[in-house]
């Protein structure tokens, strides 16, 4: 096991790890490998999109320990319970996802992690959440909608700190399916700059069919 | 000038430059529920208190980023949380679980009695052979025996082996379970009713127990249902064509989950688009008088589109 170039991401082989901060758990049956009495749980990249773009080749996610993360579309939390190893126990991540039923998952994850908040909201308003959260450090974004840039710019305005670093996974199939993805992704990125500096760019075939993440500056 | 800014953790009292006065910690998830109430305290006790205006937020935002907030940030969105789950749950969840549960039955019953049909062929192939229906004929063979069955349907021999009453049995049982399987999905059908006559009156008239509660399942809840545009119900189902029909240029699908409605299925193949579109108009319709709690005009449509459609 040897450190990644990434803050807190270690890997072996070609498989990547985070230092589990709840040894003696998985969540989600990912393998687990032990060293030194210390707990690694390795990232899958097809499920997790942040691990696909590890994989890609990215340097730099900007996720650092005791970071504050607001994470949207938090899903089961399989890739928040990652993040949520990275930031450590004195981080926070917020968890938004607008379906009871995720949700209802991801709360008995943070019952055991308690560096994870879960807020039962819709992304496409923010103002409605505003009163639950802080200022964050990270805004991390992977939602299934249309206007998903939007969104993402929307939040990024209101909750990303100067400086801060904001990770974008962009789904083609859910913005037009007629489209090639290529070109949407040029859209968007041309849409982000305006507003942000873009860092990163990576398609995250073969991984994830029909996505990239883009990651940006405030 | 001062200010007054309440989160989920409490309400904090700032000042013009946003430096804290005050923070009045919540004790629990009510007290931000009915915030109101601390917040008109408050403003007896400190004077022209003002609310936060919007282009402050950012600078409060980062204030609250402390790790001292940190554990009641968690503690009390835990709660809203937890809270807005359990009352999340209402009439279209258990319709869309009770909708799944004839599907995952059937064709369970449907495996079982192809076993069933299979099995029960070694002592008596002539039945299985006569009988089509699988509900029929799992009421058949637990009812009466090989040589009553044998006298009713006027057949002298069989070419069946003459089994043991014990290998009989294990039949015997195989069936008694399936027929409280059919059992079973006959009671989540008028569970079903009773439920969606409460609930969307209308769209049962019009639809039947079956496709309403599909139409509910594939649409999510009877509020999306309602907002959704009548061309987008007439495809609710058809999915996968419709995308086929998008990306490549494949025909158009005319009718999704509807096809199985009566109207559409009398409609002769060339009509049936039109049927299919009538029908998805009154269905959008009816959603909608249901949701918003209008009258019952279900029976109207239904002459309406025998009329037009006959």
């Amino acid at each position: 096991m040897i450190s990644h170039k990434i803050f807190e991401i270690y890997e072996e082989g070609r498989s990547i790890f985070t230092k589990s901060i709840l040894p003696g758990k998985t969540h989600f049956d990912e393998r687990i490998v032990t060293e030194k009495r210390e707990e690694y749980r390795e990232i899958d990249p097809s499920r997790s999109k942040l691990g696909a773009m590890i994989l890609k080749g990215c340097t730099n996610i900007g996720i650092r320990k005791n970071d504050v993360v607001l994470y949207l579309g938090s899903s089961h939390g399989y890739t928040p319970s990652f993040v949520s190893d990275i930031i450590g126990k004195d981080g926070l991540l917020f968890g938004v996802d607008p379906a009871p039923r995720v949700m209802r998952d991801f709360v008995f994850l943070c019952e055991e992690r308690r560096n994870m908040v879960p807020l039962l909201a819709d992304a496409h308003h923010p103002e409605e959440y505003l009163p639950r959260i802080c200022l964050a450090d990270i805004v991390y974004q992977d939602i299934a909608q249309k206007n998903q840039a939007e969104i993402f710019i929307n939040n990024c305005r209101l909750f990303l700190k100067k400086g801060g670093y904001g990770l974008f996974a962009v789904k083609a199939r859910s913005i037009d399916i007629r489209r090639k993805p290529k070109d949407i992704f040029i859209e968007i990125r041309n849409a982000l700059e305006k507003e942000f500096t873009v860092i990163d760019y990576r398609i995250l075939e073969p991984f994830q069919k029909d996505h990239c993440m883009i990651i940006v500056k405030k | 000038m001062i200010y007054l800014f309440t989160t989920i953790i409490g309400s904090f009292i700032l000042d013009h430059k946003l430096q804290l006065i005050h923070f009045q910690q919540f004790k629990d998830i009510t007290e931000f529920q009915e915030k109101e109430k601390g917040e008109a305290q408050l403003r007896k006790k400190y004077q022209q208190l003002q609310p936060l205006p919007p282009e402050k937020y950012p600078l409060a935002l980062a204030m609250l980023k402390n790790k001292q907030y940190f554990s009641l940030f968690h503690q009390q969105n835990m709660a809203l949380t937890k809270q807005a789950i359990s009352s999340s749950v209402n009439e279209d969840n258990l319709i869309i679980q009770t909708i799944s549960n004839i599907r995952e039955l059937d064709s369970v019953t449907n495996l079982l009695s192809k076993r069933l049909r299979e099995w029960h062929s070694l002592y008596y192939p002539e039945l299985s052979h006569q009988i089509a229906s699988n509900d029929a004929f799992v009421k058949l063979i637990l009812s009466k025996s090989k040589t009553e069955l044998m006298k009713e349907l006027h057949q002298k021999q069989s070419i069946g082996a003459a089994l043991d009453k014990r290998h009989c049995d294990q039949i015997l049982h195989l069936a008694q379970q399936i027929a409280n399987l059919y059992a079973l999905r006959e009671n989540h059908e008028q569970y079903l009713e009773k439920v969606m006559t409460k609930y969307c009156p209308n769209l049962l008239a019009l639809a039947g127990v079956t496709i309403g509660a599909k139409l509910i399942e594939l649409a999510k809840s009877l509020k999306r249902l309602a907002l959704l545009p009548a061309s987008t119900i007439q495809l609710l189902g058809a999915e996968k064509a419709l995308f086929r029909h998008l990306r490549t240029k494949a025909k158009s699908p005319k009718h999704g989950i509807i096809v199985n409605h009566p109207l559409v299925q009398k409609a002769s193949r060339k009509e049936r688009g039109k049927a299919a579109r009538r029908l998805a108009d009154k269905l959008s319709l009816c959603a909608r008088l249901d949701y918003f709690k209008g009258a019952f005009k279900a029976e109207e449509y239904q002459h309406e589109l025998e009329k037009a459609l006959a």
